[in-house]
């Protein structure tokens, strides 16, 4: 059985040959993100033209660095020279990214980014000076982008297991007070001290004890679990081994939610890799500690997010929640004591067990240590996946790393970390003499929210509250198990009432009902129907004149609730025969040498607007 | 989305006990090696899904033989997840992305020019099979906002006029 240093060693060994390359090094982002923007295009076309003219590179696909917004990315770093990172670059660029850097050996600084870490090229900004890396603390991101994600040589190099290693040397409880010395924090959404959970399960009695780890990253618009999986998978198994050791688990769960397909299959490598090097399985680096683990693939359902769905899911039945106490480390998978943390939860640990407590807790803010990281995505310039040091203003990130709303709009709302989370109007986002609502726990609580995991979808005046609060309880009440009355028929309720609304059908006495459904909706027995309404309620309090508007004034001032709104025909120009054409209902009928709009058969989808925007109004359907 | 009243009516109890032998022969085989003490129901769905591209109503009483449940907590897991289809896919699968950052940039504007072009609802299909809309949740490309995927391909950042001549092309058979 190999020792940790001699797997170090001949991981370095491995690890030489790619950052100190004799020939050129090209790296070729390959998460989910990137693969949908084309880098699969990407990466083929390089193979080829390095091909075709006879130029010797090493290609090697690595995960996701965060700039989600410029994929396709790669990088190149020729011998001796500078990291330097190309963005956008579909396939049709490759022909002259290949001809100019790497077959005449200029830098093509049109196309770059910027040079990432060490080294300067003329023409191009370090990487580090954008306004996109502003503020950031990569920790957990840290080998995302840098190294090959199925390759566990890369990650023991760069430090890693190292965490195990040391934990390994401690007793189990040394271990414990080391992560709760660290005020780590779960990172799912509840924000409990992982420290002290993990003493729970210690605590547990059994000869059998599970650390599950919550993979199933159901909230739309997060995605920071996904960059993580698909782009450094061995952070997560560690810190799983690591709290195996530390609680007496003997067996790990990873649950992936169906939608990442490429995470499950990198995370089953990661696992395989371990198990050769004697990471996972019997007497772990000559320990005598024993723990294996295996990844569950979801199969579509947004409560087995909930810790006792996701139990009830990887037991053989449907991902119903179930009523706590028993909590988990009680009773958690197959009835035996249970750990559940969050995947950016357990990636924290060999970062904590390898630089120590006090490393770990140097940044952040008094009561909320390390960083944290966000998913950025709506109505924001760049879209992507960031971390930032904890109690970092939501500002920062909305403004200056997302870079703000479209050109012309203005801020509206954002919405944090889920649909159960609430919505935060932008008057607590941008506050002048301020910085603003800050992202950690506490701020979002007093407003009777979430921070949630990571997910900041941002949301600029052309976007309608109403129509978001019908998104969001819509989504809440397909995805309700069904159990609780409260909440499949509270959610069915609430959805009925808003799409009456939203149709201008809204009655007064709508805002006292909402009120009541959702006061009553608290009684739920999980978090998923206790937390519902919330979007709902963060509306009506946040958004009460434009709610209103709808209501009384039968009024969509975003132009956006169909029932609210028509399209007419306002003036007759020579776009409106291919706004014609386009109309999937034929709704746009031209009789008496002039065009217009049948609304008995128009689905006001826009089509024609967009081909003929001079011709086409929306219009109010109910004038003042 | 209502999946248990849509599917009630494939499963009756009568039915369950027939089938064709061929397929109860594949199915049996894909599931052999699964027990039911350690999470594999999950497996299963997905072997058989992967295999024929759905979980057909014949694979219940098997699946529930060997977890050693019921034909009714079989179909009750079945119809609790929407990635696990009870229906034969159609020829080109359209997969609409219902999550936020589609939907603030005009999701549902496609989706109601999609869904008028083939002629179907969300999760239904032509009658002929040869074309299916799927609404799928965010899985984080949201730099590609709004996006459908065809045959998993993305597609995206979409116009409403571009998203009504990609479903008029698959509409005619023709591959986008």
């Amino acid at each position: 059985m190999a020792t940790y240093q001699e797997l170090r060693a001949a991981a370095e060994e491995a690890w030489r040959a790619v950052v100190q390359p004799q020939r050129p090094l090209i790296r070729v982002a390959s998460g989910t993100c990137s693969r949908a923007a084309g880098g699969e295009g990407t990466l083929a076309a390089l193979r080829g033209e390095l091909a075709a003219r006879g130029v010797e590179a090493d290609v090697m696909e690595v995960g996701c660095p965060g700039l989600c917004f410029a994929d396709p990315l790669l990088e190149v770093q020729k011998p001796g020279g500078p990291r330097m990172l190309y963005g956008h670059l579909t396939a049709d660029k490759l022909p002259r990214l290949v001809e100019e850097v790497l077959a005449k050996g200029g830098n093509a600084p049109d196309l770059a980014l910027g040079v990432v870490a060490e080294g300067t090229v003329e023409g191009i900004p370090a990487l580090d000076s954008l306004e996109w890396m502003q503020g950031q603390e990569r920790r957990l991101l840290a080998n995302c982008g840098v190294i090959d994600p199925e390759s566990i040589d890369h990650y023991v190099a760069r430090g890693g297991y190292e965490g195990l290693a040391k934990a390994l040397q401690m007793s189990d409880e040394e271990v414990i007070k080391e992560v709760l010395d660290s005020g780590l924090w779960g990172r799912g959404g509840a924000a409990f001290p992982t420290g002290r959970k993990w003493d729970f399960l210690r605590q547990a009695r059994g000869p059998t004890k599970y650390m599950v780890c919550n993979a199933d990253e159901g909230d739309p618009g997060s995605f920071v679990n996904r960059n993580l999986m698909e782009g450094d998978p061995h952070g997560i198994v560690e810190g799983m081994i690591i709290g195996g050791y530390a609680t007496g688990a003997s067996y790990g769960y990873i649950y992936i939610r169906d939608e990442y397909p490429l995470a499950v299959e990198r995370m089953q490598k990661a696992l395989e890799q371990a198990r050769e090097k004697g990471l996972l399985g019997e007497d772990i680096l000559a320990s005598g500690f024993s723990y294996d683990m295996e990844v569950v693939r979801g199969a579509g359902s947004y409560v087995c997010g909930e810790e006792t769905g996701l139990i009830a899911s990887i037991e053989d039945i449907r991902g119903m929640p179930k009523i706590r106490p028993p909590y988990p480390a009680q009773a958690g998978v197959f009835g035996k004591p249970t750990n559940v943390n969050n995947v950016e939860s357990y990636a924290n640990v060999p970062l904590v067990l390898r630089h120590g407590a006090g490393w770990y807790a140097s940044v952040g803010t008094e009561n909320d240590k390390g960083t944290k990281m966000f998913s950025l995505s709506g109505h924001v310039q760049r879209v992507g996946v960031l971390e930032v040091p904890l109690g970092t203003p939501m500002r920062d990130l909305v403004l200056g790393n997302g870079g703000g709303v479209p050109e012309g709009r203005h801020l509206k709302a954002v919405q944090p970390g889920g649909p159960l989370s609430g919505v935060i109007p932008a008057s607590d986002v941008i506050v002048s003499g301020d910085v603003g609502i800050r992202l950690e726990p506490q701020p979002f609580k007093d407003r009777g929210m979430f921070m949630g995991s990571g997910g900041l979808v941002v949301m600029d005046d052309s976007s309608c509250v109403i129509d978001l609060a019908i998104y969001f309880e819509w989504f809440a009440e397909d995805e309700s198990c069904g159990r609780c009355t409260t909440c499949f028929a509270g959610t069915r309720r609430l959805l009925e009432i808003l799409r009456r609304i939203s149709n201008g059908e809204g009655r007064p006495e709508d805002v006292e009902i909402m009120n009541l459904l959702a006061d009553t909706m608290r009684y739920a027995n999980c978090v998923h129907g206790q937390a519902a309404p919330t979007v709902v309620m963060a509306t009506l309090s946040f958004f009460r004149d434009e709610l209103m508007e709808h209501i009384e004034e039968k009024r969509c001032r975003a132009k956006v609730c169909r029932g609210l709104v028509r399209y007419e025909v306002a003036s007759q120009t020579d776009a409106l025969p291919a706004a014609t054409d386009i109309c999937p209902t034929a709704a746009i009928v031209r009789d008496n040498g002039g065009y217009r709009v049948e609304q008995s058969l128009c689905i006001r989808c826009n089509a024609c607007k967009e081909l003929a925007p001079e011709a086409i109004e929306v219009v109010d359907a109910f004038p003042a | 989305m209502g999946l248990g009243a849509r599917h009630a009516s494939r499963y009756s109890p009568v039915e369950l006990l027939e089938g064709d032998p061929h397929l109860i022969a594949r199915i049996k085989d894909l599931i052999a090696d699964l027990t039911s003490d350690h999470a594999d129901l999950l497996v299963a769905f997905h072997r058989v899904q992967a295999e024929m591209g759905y979980v057909p109503r014949e694979a219940v009483p098997f699946l529930a033989a060997r977890f050693k449940t019921t034909p009714a907590m079989i179909f009750g897991a079945i119809s609790f997840y929407s990635e696990v289809h009870t229906e034969p896919p159609p020829g080109t699968v359209v997969e609409w992305c219902s999550g936020p950052a589609c939907l603030l940039k005009g999701s549902m504007n496609i989706r109601r020019a999609i869904e008028a072009v083939i002629g179907c609802g969300m999760n239904e299909s032509t009658p002929d099979n040869a074309v299916g809309l799927r609404l799928v949740q965010c899985d984080g490309t949201c730099h590609l906002a709004p996006l459908v995927r065809v045959e998993h391909r993305y597609v995206g950042p979409l116009t409403v006029s571009d998203a009504i001549k990609l479903a008029r092309d698959l509409k005619e058979g023709k591959k986008a």
